[in-house]
């Protein structure tokens, strides 16, 4: 059975790309959410392998999202990567202060997506 | 790219990187899907966002008749105090109007940081550049543009006019600002 990844981004440009990384590049399934109320609510419904999110989102932004499952037991153990156009190392530490397990920065470079990935879910 | 070669742009496709190909299928398919004018500058700005890396953005309207270029959108900066002609040079301009992308690939100085680096790129339509997008400043993280950056250029100097600015394309920008010799 495919492990499945919750890509979480209001821009629908990097969800397209995402999405097109992991469908032709992986074997991993792809569910998506556009904000990160949306993304709480799926991970607890679709129970992912990985989540991968943006951080800047309308109704509520990466960070929030990430503590929030952090919280609950049906999501406290699934890793979290974050994606982001900001770099700072205050920044990424407040990403990790969040509970995120790791974090890459955009333009995404797919190779280095789908090895982070695979660092996590195997091949 | 379908095309062998392109020579305005300065690059051969590089048809052996099956990364890049997926992000320029992502932005043909993102450009082609814009509901309306709102949605494709939504569009333009995630691609330049999310695929080159910039989060100062411009694009500037060519006004044939009067032979002006207004400011038509920005993100990120103010362009109504940007001298694009300063920053193009005439020889910039006449080459982009011409429908060449101008691009300072941002060079290393002598403590390894990157000079700033800059592209503008015709929108063009029926062979006419019809506006000019600025990608003014890198994302720290991203060094300097690359050749895959090339080939997306390309895409949208040729993609984008029709979802940005539809039937419109020929008409007069809306609002008439102090514009600037083309």
């Amino acid at each position: 059975m495919s492990k499945k990844i919750l890509v979480v981004d209001d821009s629908k440009t990097a969800l397209m790309m995402e999405r097109e990384i992991l469908e032709k590049r992986t074997t991993y399934q792809c569910v998506t959410a556009s904000d990160g109320q949306e993304a709480v609510e799926k991970a607890q419904q679709e129970r992912p392998d990985l989540i991968l999110m943006d951080v800047v989102m309308p109704r509520m932004n990466g960070f929030e999202a990430c503590k929030m499952m952090r919280q609950q037991s049906s999501t406290r153990e699934i890793p979290i990567v974050l994606v982001t156009t900001r770099g700072e190392e205050s920044y990424m530490e407040a990403g990790f202060q969040s509970g995120c397990n790791d974090y890459i920065t955009k333009p995404v470079n797919g190779a280095e997506l789908v090895a982070l990935l695979q660092s996590y879910l195997g091949e | 790219m379908k095309s062998d070669k392109n020579d305005a742009f300065g690059v051969k496709p590089s048809a052996t990187d099956p990364m890049n190909d997926l992000r320029l299928a992502a932005a043909r398919e993102r450009l082609a899907e814009s509901r309306d004018q709102e949605d494709a500058i939504d569009g333009l700005r995630e691609i330049v966002a999310n695929f080159l890396g910039s989060e100062e953005i411009g694009l500037f309207r060519v006004d044939r008749s009067t032979s002006t270029f207004q400011v038509f959108w920005s993100f990120g900066i103010d362009l109504e105090k940007y001298d694009l002609l300063r920053a193009l040079g005439d020889v910039g301009l006449q080459r982009v109007m011409r429908g060449e992308c101008h691009v300072e690939l941002g060079a290393r100085d002598s403590l390894g940081a990157m000079a700033k680096a800059q592209a503008f790129v015709p929108i063009r339509l029926t062979g006419q550049t019809i506006a000019i997008l600025a990608i003014l400043r890198l994302l720290p993280q991203k060094l300097a543009f690359d050749k895959s950056d090339m080939e997306l250029f390309k895409l949208l100097s040729d993609e984008a006019a029709q979802p940005l600015f539809g039937l419109s394309a020929y008409s007069k920008p809306a609002a008439e600002g102090s514009g600037m010799s083309v």
